[in-house]
């Protein structure tokens, strides 16, 4: 049965990449998993690869390649989920990918980044090694639900796992609950030397998982990340194993996380810190994050933007990168979430300088408008999207650059249009 | 001319501020600004001293996670002598989805489980649980409220069925999308000049005319005088608008 499923993918991904359908990402795992619901836990069974599942609401995609880009780099051999194929069916389309016809999978190291709602059928089906918890935003209320409901979800899922060692987040109340009354565990966080200006708004978890009380945060780095405890329960952070990378590939604070992620799982796997700077540096940036794309000439510069922390942390990056040009690209598709409202929840009048050229487009292109008319900023609007980023390349000096924060579809519609087609 | 001020009371906003709510308050204080009213917002955050509530001449509650509304109903029971007055005394207000079902007599759970509100709407709401799916979508209604003239544009997103009593009107008729339960194509309810609303997206931004409608109430409640605000432009207002009735089939 499984030989049928694996034939009939494999044939799948052949097809779609010959006549350029796109990647062939879902379909394929999707028809084995109705031919047998077990696929999956059958071929990992006959893996003796080490199995990694990295979640969390931002920089799963850019931490799995972190990780991806050492083993890589000291000639391991691994899989890693197509970015954005992150639900079982994704999953099953990877192991199709990567095994021979007979189902047996020859790598090292599977990574798969899974998403929030998906997490506790992926443990079910995988039982990896490693659960990587990066942290819990708030992000598409229309098809996750709220944050504690999460977060709750998470938690009874990995209590049923105790096989699996956790590395998480111990500036995210949320996720360092994760690690309670549980073996196997270890911290990441940040070494407390950021210099931050911002934040406050937008705080999405102020209140302890545990026993409800608000926390009193020492120190925030964004968001509800920081320094926290608990007055009532004495609840807090957790003291981190790792507190900073030696190098990092990426701008940003949220990357910084991501890297120190990165670390600690590599370093529990035993690579030493030559192996992971090498590795790190190179690195080439995800679809989409930070990644740099040459249009016309010019210069454009891509940074997701798909939630109110997201965005802030993408627009803080680029203003500390004196960006000048930058288009906003906002739409309100099934991946995007329905949903628009969270753009009020971004912190825009306070890291927007003035003096900045800027456009917005995408299906939503009057909200983000309205929100930059409410924020007293000055901004030019065009609903048609490749219109948009002419005008904006068009009057760029030939030594600037173009920023572009679009959200989840918005980002691959404007790599269709900056590459030619899609590439996903 | 002396300075007109307009003091908003924000009920709990870091707990009830899950759906962008603030932008309703952005929408206020600037659509003031712009008219040189001065505008100032109160944070009524759990444990408030109940006299703030006198100062305030226009209320708003947003919505928030399960773990949150509980704190927050504990508190609202704490306040809700002081609250009932100010809005049977015709101080208006926008209650949003969790607010607005706050406001009513009670919401049952989907294991039937009774949350006791504080009976301010004559409505009640209860959440099927099950299968029923939440209630998710772009919406447009027809506010029944005389002076506004235009449909309301926004996105509800709420779990519970709400039903409205005898003694309390709907805010408007549901054109596109589910409104109060998804049957009997109400949405909303007006009580005094308090308005509850399933309605998020925020609201007020989009839909500037109900916003001028608060503020003004608000201010001829205040000045005990007929006050005529200033047109703004509005052209973006009706993009945003006119882009999504475009999309669900409706000529605004």
């Amino acid at each position: 049965m499984d030989f049928l499923s694996i034939l009939i993918g494999k044939t799948i991904i052949l097809f779609s990449r010959t006549f350029n359908l796109g990647s062939g990402s879902t379909w394929p795992g999707h028809i084995a998993l109705k031919l047998n619901q077990n696929f999956c836990r059958n071929i990992l069974s006959k893996s003796k690869a080490i199995k990694i599942v990295v979640a969390g609401t931002n920089g799963k995609t850019t931490t799995g390649k972190l990780i991806a880009s050492v083993l890589k780099a000291s000639q391991k051999t691994y899989a890693h989920n197509v970015a954005g194929a992150n639900l079982l069916n994704g999953l099953a389309s990877e192991l199709i990918q990567n095994s021979t016809l007979f189902g047996r999978i020859d790598k090292d190291y599977l990574i798969f980044e899974s998403d929030e709602f998906a997490l506790p059928q992926i443990l079910e089906n995988v039982n990896p090694d490693y659960l990587i918890c990066l942290n819990l935003f708030r992000d598409q209320l229309d098809r996750y639900g709220e944050l504690d409901s999460i977060a709750k979800r998470w938690k009874n899922s990995i209590d049923k796992h105790d096989s699996i060692t956790l590395i998480l987040n111990a500036d995210d109340p949320l996720i360092t609950y994760l690690g309670e009354n549980r073996k196997n565990k270890f911290y990441f966080g940040l070494d407390g030397k950021e210099n931050l200006k911002r934040l406050k708004h937008g705080a999405d978890s102020i209140f302890c998982p545990k026993c409800s009380t608000r926390l009193t945060f020492e120190k925030v780095y964004f968001s509800h990340l920081g320094i926290w405890r608990c007055g009532n329960c004495q609840f807090e952070r957790p003291k981190p194993t790792i507190i900073r990378a030696s190098f990092y590939p990426l701008d940003g604070i949220y990357n910084k996380y991501n890297t120190i992620a990165a670390n600690l799982l590599l370093n529990k796997l035993r690579f030493n810190n030559d192996q992971i700077v090498e590795g790190l540096k190179k690195f080439k940036p995800a679809f989409g994050r930070q990644e740099k794309i040459s249009y016309k000439g010019k210069a454009i510069n891509l940074f997701l933007a798909k939630n109110p922390t997201s965005f802030n942390e993408s627009l803080a990056t680029i203003m500390d990168l004196r960006a000048e040009n930058i288009l906003i690209v906002l739409n309100d598709r099934i991946p995007d979430g329905l949903d628009v409202s969270w753009i009020w929840d971004i912190g825009i009048e306070r890291i927007l300088d003035s003096d900045i050229n800027i456009m917005v487009s995408g299906d939503r292109t009057y909200d983000m408008a309205l929100r930059l008319k409410y924020a007293g900023i000055f901004f030019h609007s065009e609903e048609n999207l490749e219109n948009a980023i002419n005008s904006m390349v068009d009057n760029l000096d030939s030594d600037e650059k173009l920023y572009v924060l679009p959200n989840y579809s918005a980002m691959l519609d404007v790599r269709k249009i900056l590459l030619g087609r899609k590439l996903l | 001319m002396k300075i007109k001020t307009l003091i908003i009371g924000w009920l709990y906003p870091e707990l009830m501020n899950i759906y962008g709510d603030i932008g309703n308050i952005v929408a206020l204080v600037k659509r003031c600004q712009w008219r040189d009213v001065r505008a100032e917002v109160k944070m009524l955050n759990p444990d408030f001293d109940y006299k703030q509530l006198d100062d305030c001449d226009l209320l708003l509650m947003g919505g928030a996670q399960d773990r949150q509304q509980t704190i927050v109903n504990n508190d609202l029971k704490r306040v809700k002598k002081y609250l009932k007055n100010k809005i049977d005394d015709g101080t208006p207000g926008l209650y949003v989805c969790g607010g607005f079902q706050f406001l009513g007599n009670y919401y049952k759970e989907s294991d039937g489980t009774i949350v006791d509100g504080i009976g301010i709407f004559d409505l009640y709401t209860e959440n099927p649980g099950g299968k029923s799916e939440r209630l998710i979508g772009n919406m447009i209604f027809k506010p029944k409220v005389k002076g506004l003239t235009l449909p309301v544009v926004g996105f509800e997103n709420h779990g519970g069925r709400t039903y409205l009593g005898k003694n309390i009107q709907p805010f408007g008729e549901v054109i596109v999308g589910f409104g109060n339960n998804g049957e009997d194509k109400t949405e909303g309810a007006i009580y005094k000049e308090s308005f509850g609303t399933y309605a998020h997206g925020p609201i007020l931004p989009k839909n500037p005319e109900f916003a001028d409608y608060l503020i003004t109430k608000a201010l001829e409640r205040k000045y005990n005088s007929k006050i005529e605000l200033k047109p703004l432009d509005e052209s973006l207002e009706e993009k945003a608008r006119i882009a999504i009735a475009k999309r669900l089939g409706v000529n605004l």
